[in-house]
C-alpha cells in the first residue's frame, strides 16, 4: 500500500468521481426527463448535484498537499503548452468553477432551462477533459512504464464512471429517503403532499436499474482490463515486470474482492428490489453500502497504481 | 556536570541542516561562547542558500591542509573559510594529469572533511570517567584538572610499577603530520623514563617481520614501482593487491596503476577472493583463490614452473639460497629445498601439483597451469603482493610464497621485474618531529597488548616474540591511545578485548586523546579532546605514492573548536605539570615546530621551498634523482659485493633462521598452523579454508577488506561516508540463496566471539563460500551485545600468528542468517 | 554551443569522491545527491568439483544531470520552474518549483532532487558559478580517476564518440543525454538486461 501519495490518490479518486458523478447526472437528468418530466426530476438529483462540490473541494484540498510549496501553487499553470501536470489544474479548476455556476444557476433558475443544459454539456466536456489530462499526466511517461499503457486512460475513465454512477445512486437514494422522511413526519400537517410519493419512487427505481446495469458493465471492464494489463506488463520484462509484482497479494485481493461486492451488491438487489414497493431506507443502505466499497477498492487500486510507479534507467 | 557522550540519535536522511546542530552546543562552557559566532554561519544549512556559499568567491581565504590519515596515500586539501569557519574543502589545483607531475586529487574520505572537522561527535571538553570503565558515562573537567591527572597517574604508575608498565597504544587516526603523528607524546613519555615498546602495525605486522629471514630487511621488501612497470613491464600481478580501493588518491598508486594499464598497456592479472575495483578497472584475467591459501597457488604455479623447466635457473643458482638441493646451507637433511617440497621430495612426500593446489586454494588447475606460465614466460613481471594475504594465520607463509615466485622467475632487481612485495616508492625525505630515544627496550608485538595487560609478566621471548628482554617484569597498567580505535574496533575479538579492558585491576589508567566520541574513546577514564589538522600547524609528506614525493603545507585554518587542544599543546602543558616542560618544547611553540622541521629538510634539501613559499604553493613534489624504483638492483648487479642481510647473503627460499627457530620458539596452546617453517609452505591453519568445509557451525570464511567510505575506522562516523558506502557485508549469491538471504536484507553474521547486523550485499562479486565485512566500522553495541555498527573485530580472533605474532585478522569463520524483521 | 559531461567508465573505481565534493561544493545533505554512482553487475560462478571459476562483470556509472537535448524534467514541469538555458544546461527556479516531483517521476537518470527542507526540486546546475569563474564543475575536478569531463558537447562526441546507450542508462533517445561514455570493456548495451543495479538503495 503506498502512502506517500495519499494525497493524490485521495485527489485523483475523488476528482473521478465527481466529473463522473456530474457526466452520470446529467445522463439520468436527460433520460429520465422525458418520463417524468424536468421538475419532478431537478427535485430528485439537485442535492445530488449540489454534492459534487465539495466532493471536488476536498479532492483539490487533497492535491495541495502534493504541492510541497504551496506559496508557488500558482505557477502550476504556466505550462499548458507541454505539462499534462497545467493541463489537469487548469480544467480541474475549469470544471469546479463550471460545475459551481451551474449548480447556482439549477439553484436560482437562471437563464433557461436549455441554456443550463448547454453549460451542463460544457461542464461535463470540461470533466472528461480533466479525467483524460490527468490519465495523460502517468501515460505520457514514457520512463514508467507501468503508467505509459493504455490501461492508465481506460482505468481511470473507468473509475469516474463507476464511481460516478454508484455515487449518483446513493446520493439519489439518499435524497428520496430523506424525502419520503420528511414528508412523513409532515404528514400530519399537510396530507396533500403524498401524491409525489409514486413518481418519485417510480423515478427513483428506473434510475436505478440503470445505474445497476451501467454499475455492472463497467465492473466487466474492470475485470477485464486488469489482468489484461497485468499479463501485457508482465510480458513486457524488465522494469515493467518489476512493476506488474505490486498486482499481487492482500491488497490487490481486496481491491477486487471489494469492487465485485460492491457493484455485485449493488446490480443484484437493485435490479431484484428496486421497485416502487420497495422501503427506500432499504435501498439507501444498499447503495451506500455498495458505493462505499467500490470507493475503497478504488482508492486501494489507485494506491496500487502508484506503488507500480518503477522508472527505467537508474 | 555529567556530559552525555552519545551522539545525538539521528536518522540517515534527516537534513543536514538538523545534522549539523551541534550536540551540547548550549553547554555553556566558555569556548563555546566563541565559537558560538559560527554556529549561525555553519556549512551546510540547506541547498537554497548553496549560492552564499558557493565558488570561493566571496571567501575571506584559502588555506592549504591535508588528509592525514592511514591510508597509504597523503592528500592536500584547500579549505575554504569565511567567517572562522571552513565552507567548502578544494581539492589540490596543482600538478597535471603526467605520471610525476600529477595532481593529487583526494578522494570521498578526504573530500569529506567539513563533516569530520564539524561532526556531533567531535569531543568538546576534558572528559572524567564516573561510570563503570566503558559505560561512556564521564563528566567535564578543566584542563588543568587534566593535566593534573594525567601528571599524577603517569608519576604513580612509573613510580609503582616501573617504565615498563606504560604503554603508549598504536593507532594511525593521525598518520603521517610530521609533527602530529607524534602529537609530542611519545617526547613526553621518552623524557619521563619511557615505555614499553612495541613493533609491527596492524597493516603488515607479517610480511613486516617475516621479510626479514627472506630478504634480510627489518621492514617489507618493496617492489619495483609501478611506474617502472609502465615503462617496462611485460606484465603486472597485483597479488591480494588492490591499489584501486586501498590507495584511492588520485595522486598516488591509483594514478600509476592505471597508467601502467591504461596509458601504457601492461597487462594485469589480480589475484583476489573478492572482485576488488581493481579487478573491476585493471584486470585482464582475474584468480579468485580461497582466502589464507595463497602459499597453496604458489606451489601449484611454481609446480608448474619447475614440471615444463621454466624457472630462471641461474637466477635460482646465482642469488637465492634453498631452491634446490644443490644450494642448501650445511647440516640441513636433505629433501627440505624449495623444490623437494613442491615436487614431492620433501618429507611430506606430497607433490604440489596444480591439480593439488586447486583442491586446496579453489582455483582449477588448468588456470593455475596457464597463469604460472604466463608469468614465467611473460618477460620481466612485477608480481606486487597486498598486505590482505600475510594478514592471516600463518600469513608470514603467504608473503614469503609470494616473494618466491618473484625469484622463481628471475624477477628480481631488474626493470620490469620485481621482488614479489609491494609496488616500490619513493620515500619522503622530510625532517620528522623528534621523539626523543626510548630508555625501556623491551618490546612486544603491537597486536600483543591485550596479552600484555592480562598476563604480562608471563610474556617471553620465545612464546610471545618479546623484543629486548627475554620476558616482560609488568603488564601494562597505564595506557595512552592517541588517534587510534584499537581499544574497541580495530583491534581482533572486540568482546574480549572489552572484557579485559573493563577489569580496572589489570590496566588501571586508560587515556584516550582523540578528537571524535570513539567506540575506544568510550572505554577510557580520561579522555582529552584533540583538534583536527584544520586547527593546527604541520606538514604532511606523501607516504607510499610511487616515485612522486611530496610534502604538504598544513596551515592552521581555523581556531580549536570548542574546548578542544593541539596534542603538542596538551603535552607542553603535562610536561609543565611533570616539570619538563624546557626538555620538552625546547623552547618552541607548535608553529615554530614545525618551521624548525622545515628549516632541518631544507638544509639538506635546498631544493624544497621556504616555508612562506610552501604555504602559498602547498604542494612540493620531487623524485627520486635515480630514477624510477627498482629495489635490489644492486644486489642482482653484483651480488658478491652487494649481499643482502641474510645469513647467506642471498635471498632465503630457505631461511637458515627460521629452520634454526623451528625447534627453539614454544607453541605451547598450538592450533592448526602453529608452527614456523623454514620454506614458505602452505599450512592449514585454524579457521582456515580447510576448516570450513567441515565446520558445520561456522562454514563460511570471512575477510574484511578495506572500505572506500573509510580509512580503517577513520571517517567511518560521517553521515555523507556513511551515505556514500553503507556498511554491508558481501556475500556470495550463492551463499545467499541458501540461506533465502536477497540484497539489503538485514542479516546478523555470527559465531562463538560475537554478532553483527548489517545488510546483506547479496553479489557475485565474491568466491562462493566467503564473505567480506568492510573492517574499520564503529562498534556499536543494542542491549544484547549484538554489535549493530557491523565491526569485523566483532568476530576476528585475538590468537597471533606464529612468527610475527601479528594479526591474522582475514582469517575468520562464521556463519549468516537472515534477520527476520 | 551546448555543454555536457564525458565520463570514461573503464576508469571509475565508484569511490563517490565526484558525489561528495558535489554535495560539499552545494551543501546537500545525506539525501540529496545530485551526483549518483550506479553500480551495474552480473554473471555467475561455474563449479567444477572443489573449484569455482568467476565469469562475474561489474562496472559503475556516475551520473549527474545529462542537461538533455529533450529534457523530459523540463516538458512535464507544470510551473516552467525547470527550464533550459541557451548554454543547454538545465537548472531548477526554486522560486517557481511547487515542489510536485514530477521531474522526479519522470528523469530516467534521477537527476532532479528533492529537498524535504525547502519544498523544492533541486539539481545540478554544471556548477554555473565555477563555470563562471573559470573553474571546472567540482566534480570533474574531484574525479581521482580522471574519469570525467565536460565541455562543448559536439567537441566531446567529436573526441570521444557519442555512447551514451549502456545499461543501467536508459534508452538516449528518450531525452537525448549531452553525455558521451567510453564504455568499460564489460559495458552491456542498454536493454539487454544482463545485469543489474546492485546498489538501489544509494541511487
Amino acid at each position: 500500500m503506498n502512502t506517500e501519495e495519499l494525497p493524490m490518490i485521495i485527489f485523483t479518486v475523488l476528482a473521478q468521481m465527481s466529473v463522473g458523478a456530474f457526466v452520470v447526472l446529467g445522463v439520468v437528468q436527460v433520460v429520465a426527463a422525458r418520463r417524468f418530466g424536468a421538475a419532478a426530476v431537478d427535485k430528485v438529483t439537485d442535492p445530488a448535484l449540489y454534492a459534487i462540490g465539495p466532493a471536488l473541494v476536498a479532492g483539490l484540498a487533497a492535491s495541495m498537499l502534493h504541492m510541497n510549496d504551496v506559496t508557488n501553487t500558482l505557477n502550476v499553470v504556466r505550462h499548458l503548452g507541454t505539462s499534462w501536470l497545467s493541463a489537469e489544474i487548469v480544467c480541474g479548476i475549469a470544471f469546479a468553477g463550471l460545475g459551481f455556476v451551474f449548480a447556482a444557476a439549477q439553484w436560482f433558475k437562471w437563464a433557461t432551462p436549455t441554456w443550463r443544459r448547454v453549460l451542463a454539456a460544457v461542464t461535463a466536456l470540461v470533466g472528461i477533459a480533466l479525467v483524460a489530462s490527468m490519465s495523460m499526466i502517468y501515460y505520457t511517461l514514457v520512463t514508467v512504464p507501468a503508467w505509459h499503457t493504455w490501461a492508465t486512460p481506460v482505468q481511470f475513465f473507468t473509475t469516474t464512471f463507476l464511481l460516478g454512477t454508484l455515487a449518483v445512486g446513493a446520493a439519489l437514494t439518499g435524497t428520496v429517503m430523506w424525502r419520503t422522511h420528511h414528508r412523513t413526519t409532515a404528514d400530519a400537517h399537510d396530507a396533500a403532499s403524498a401524491g409525489a410519493t409514486v413518481p418519485t419512487t417510480d423515478l427513483l427505481a428506473s434510475c436505478l436499474r440503470g445505474l445497476g446495469i451501467a454499475a455492472v458493465v463497467l465492473l466487466g471492464v474492470e475485470f477485464l482490463i486488469i489482468p489484461l494489463s497485468i499479463t501485457t506488463l508482465t510480458a513486457t520484462g524488465g522494469v515493467a515486470a518489476e512493476s506488474a509484482t505490486v498486482f499481487t497479494g492482500a491488497w490487490f485481493i481486496a481491491r477486487l474482492t471489494l469492487v465485485f461486492a460492491g457493484a455485485g451488491l449493488l446490480a443484484a438487489f437493485v435490479l431484484r428490489y428496486a421497485t416502487t414497493r420497495t422501503n427506500p431506507r432499504t435501498l439507501a443502505i444498499l447503495t451506500a453500502t455498495a458505493f462505499v466499497l467500490v470507493l475503497a477498492s478504488e482508492l486501494i487500486g489507485r494506491s496500487l497504481f502508484y506503488d507500480s510507479m518503477t522508472r527505467i534507467g537508474m | 556536570m555529567t556530559v552525555e557522550t552519545a551522539p545525538e540519535a539521528r536518522a540517515e536522511g534527516v537534513p543536514r541542516r538538523s545534522f549539523l546542530k551541534w550536540s551540547g552546543a548550549a553547554g555553556g562552557a566558555a569556548a563555546l561562547v566563541t565559537t558560538g559566532a559560527h554556529l549561525g554561519a555553519l556549512p551546510g544549512v540547506g541547498v537554497d542558500n548553496a549560492v552564499l556559499t558557493t565558488g570561493a568567491l566571496s571567501v575571506d581565504r584559502t588555506t592549504w591542509s591535508a588528509c592525514i590519515i592511514n591510508c597509504g596515500s597523503r592528500c592536500p586539501l584547500r579549505l575554504q573559510v569565511t567567517d572562522g569557519t571552513i565552507v567548502r574543502v578544494l581539492p589540490d589545483d596543482s600538478g597535471d594529469d603526467e605520471l610525476l607531475t600529477r595532481q593529487i586529487r583526494a578522494c570521498v574520505r578526504g573530500r569529506s572533511m567539513r563533516q569530520r572537522i564539524y561532526n556531533p561527535d567531535r569531543l568538546k571538553a576534558p572528559l572524567k570517567r564516573v561510570g563503570e570503565r566503558g559505560s561512556g558515562e564521564f563528566e567535564e573537567i578543566s584542563w588543568d584538572e587534566a593535566f593534573t591527572l594525567f601528571a599524577e597517574k603517569l608519576t604513580y604508575t612509573i613510580e609503582t610499577y616501573g617504565n615498563e608498565a606504560v604503554y603508549k597504544q598504536y593507532g594511525s587516526g593521525t598518520w603521517n603530520g610530521l609533527l602530529s603523528t607524534s602529537g609530542g607524546w611519545k617526547r613526553l613519555l621518552n623524557l619521563m623514563g619511557g615505555c614499553l615498546g612495541y613493533y609491527g602495525n596492524y597493516s603488515y605486522a607479517q610480511i613486516g617481520t617475516c621479510t626479514r629471514f627472506h630478504y634480510g630487511n627489518t621492514d617489507e621488501q618493496m617492489s619495483n614501482s609501478f611506474e617502472d612497470s609502465a615503462a617496462n613491464s611485460k606484465l603486472i600481478v597485483l597479488w591480494g593487491n588492490n591499489p584501486q580501493e586501498t590507495r584511492m588518491s588520485g595522486g598516488g598508486v591509483l594514478f600509476t596503476s592505471m597508467w601502467a594499464k591504461k596509458k601504457a598497456g601492461v597487462k594485469i592479472i589480480v589475484i583476489d577472493p573478492r572482485q576488488s575495483d581493481s579487478v573491476v578497472t585493471l584486470a585482464d584475467e582475474w584468480l579468485a583463490p580461497r582466502p589464507g591459501t595463497d602459499a597453496a597457488l604458489v606451489a601449484g604455479m611454481a609446480h608448474a614452473i619447475i614440471s615444463e623447466g621454466l624457472q630462471d635457473q641461474a637466477f635460482l643458482d646465482t642469488y637465492c639460497q634453498g631452491f634446490d638441493e644443490a644450494h642448501m646451507p650445511a647440516g640441513v637433511p636433505a629433501g627440505n629445498s624449495y623444490r623437494s617440497y613442491v615436487l614431492g621430495e620433501g618429507p611430506d612426500g606430497v607433490a604440489k601439483t596444480p591439480e593439488w593446489a586447486a583442491g586446496i586454494t579453489g582455483v582449477p588447475a588448468a588456470s593455475i597451469i596457464q597463469v604460472a606460465r604466463q608469468i614465467a614466460l611473460a618477460g620481466p613481471v612485477n608480481i606486487t603482493q597486498g598486505w590482505g594475504p600475510q594478514r592471516h594465520a600463518n600469513g608470514e607463509n603467504q608473503a614469503r610464497a609470494i616473494y618466491t615466485l618473484a625469484a622463481l622467475t628471475g624477477n628480481v632487481g631488474i626493470p620490469g621485474g620485481g621482488t614479489g612485495g609491494r609496488e616500490g616508492y619513493y620515500w619522503p625525505v622530510s625532517e620528522w618531529f623528534p621523539d626523543g630515544d626510548n630508555p625501556v627496550t623491551a618490546k612486544i608485538s603491537v597486536f600483543g597488548w591485550t596479552d600484555a595487560i592480562v598476563r604480562g609478566p608471563e610474556l617471553t621471548k620465545l612464546k610471545d616474540g618479546v623484543r629486548g628482554k627475554d620476558k616482560l617484569d609488568v603488564g601494562i597498567k597505564f595506557m595512552l591511545a592517541y588517534a587510534g580505535n584499537m581499544l574497541s574496533s580495530q583491534h581482533a575479538d572486540i568482546n574480549r578485548t572489552r572484557e579485559i579492558l573493563s577489569d580496572t585491576s589489570l590496566c588501571e589508567f586508560i587515556v584516550v586523546v582523540d578528537n571524535q566520541m570513539t567506540a575506544s574513546a568510550k572505554m577510557a577514564d580520561l579522555i582529552l579532546p584533540d583538534t583536527t589538522t584544520a586547527e593546527r600547524w604541520d606538514m604532511a609528506p606523501s607516504e607510499y605514492t610511487g616515485d612522486m614525493a611530496y610534502v604538504i603545507m598544513c596551515e592552521k585554518a581555523i581556531e580549536p573548536l570548542f574546548n578542544s587542544m593541539p596534542s603538542y599543546e596538551m603535552c607542553t602543558q603535562i610536561a609543565k605539570k611533570l616539570g619538563i616542560e624546557a626538555e620538552f618544547t625546547e623552547g618552541r611553540t607548535e608553529e615554530q615546530w614545525v618551521r624548525w622541521l622545515h628549516e632541518q629538510t631544507r638544509a639538506e634539501h635546498p631544493d624544497f621551498p621556504e616555508f612562506e613559499q610552501l604555504r602559498e604553493q602547498g604542494v612540493y613534489r620531487y623524485t627520486d634523482p635515480d630514477g624510477y624504483t627498482v629495489p635490489l638492483k644492486a644486489f642482482r648487479d653484483d651480488p658478491v659485493a652487494n649481499p643482502l642481510e641474510t645469513p647467506s647473503g642471498k635471498i632465503e627460499l630457505f631461511s637458515s633462521e627460521l629452520w634454526e627457530m623451528t625447534s627453539t620458539w614454544e607453541f605451547p596452546d598450538a592450533g592448526p598452523g602453529d608452527k614456523l617453517t623454514a620454506l614458505p609452505e602452505h599450512v592449514d591453519t585454524w579457521e582456515g579454508a580447510l576448516e570450513a568445509r567441515t565446520n558445520t557451525a561456522y562454514p563460511l570464511q570471512v575477510i574484511g577488506h578495506h572500505f572506500k567510505g573509510r580509512t580503517h575506522s577513520t571517517y567511518g562516523n560521517l553521515a555523507w561516508t556513511k551515505e556514500a558506502h553503507p556498511q554491508k557485508v558481501w556475500i556470495n549469491s550463492s551463499d545467499a540463496k541458501a540461506r533465502g538471504i536477497e540484497n539489503d536484507d538485514l542479516v546478523e553474521v555470527f559465531n562463538d566471539r560475537g554478532r553483527i547486523r548489517v545488510p546483506a550485499k547479496v553479489t557475485a562479486r565474491i568466491l562462493p563460500g566467503v564473505m567480506s565485512v568492510p573492517q574499520g566500522a564503529w562498534f556499536a553495541p543494542d542491549k544484547d551485545g549484538v554489535d549493530t555498527g557491523g565491526a569485523m573485530n566483532t568476530l576476528t580472533n585475538i590468537h597471533p600468528t606464529p612468527l610475527s605474532k601479528g594479526n591474522g585478522q582475514h582469517t575468520t569463520l562464521a556463519q549468516v542468517e537472515k534477520v527476520s524483521k | 554551443m551546448k555543454l555536457g559531461f564525458s565520463f570514461d567508465q573503464s576508469l571509475c573505481t565508484g569511490c563517490k569522491a565526484c558525489s561528495v565534493a558535489c554535495k560539499d561544493k552545494n551543501d546537500l545533505p545525506v539525501g540529496i545527491s545530485w551526483r549518483r554512482v550506479v553500480e551495474y553487475s552480473g554473471g555467475s560462478w561455474q563449479q567444477a568439483g572443489d573449484t569455482f571459476t568467476p565469469n562475474v562483470f561489474s562496472y559503475y556509472t556516475s551520473i549527474s544531470c545529462n542537461h538533455c537535448e529533450d529534457p523530459i524534467c523540463v516538458r512535464v514541469c507544470p510551473t516552467t520552474a525547470m527550464t533550459q538555458g541557451p548554454d543547454g544546461v538545465v537548472s531548477v527556479d526554486a522560486d517557481k518549483c511547487v515542489g510536485c516531483r514530477y521531474c522526479e517521476w519522470a528523469c530516467p537518470y534521477s537527476a532532479p532532487q528533492f529537498d524535504p527542507a525547502s519544498g523544492h526540486m533541486t539539481k545540478c546546475d554544471l556548477c554555473a558559478d565555477y563555470r563562471a569563474d573559470g573553474q571546472d564543475p567540482a566534480c570533474v575536478a574531484a574525479c581521482p580517476s580522471r574519469a570525467l569531463g565536460w565541455g562543448p558537447i559536439d567537441e566531446l562526441r567529436a573526441d570521444l564518440g557519442d555512447l551514451a546507450g549502456v545499461e543501467p542508462l536508459p534508452d538516449p533517445a528518450i531525452t537525448r543525454p549531452r553525455l558521451v561514455i567510453t564504455p568499460h570493456r564489460d559495458a552491456q548495451p542498454t536493454g539487454t538486461g544482463t545485469g543489474a543495479i546492485a546498489n538501489p538503495e544509494e541511487l
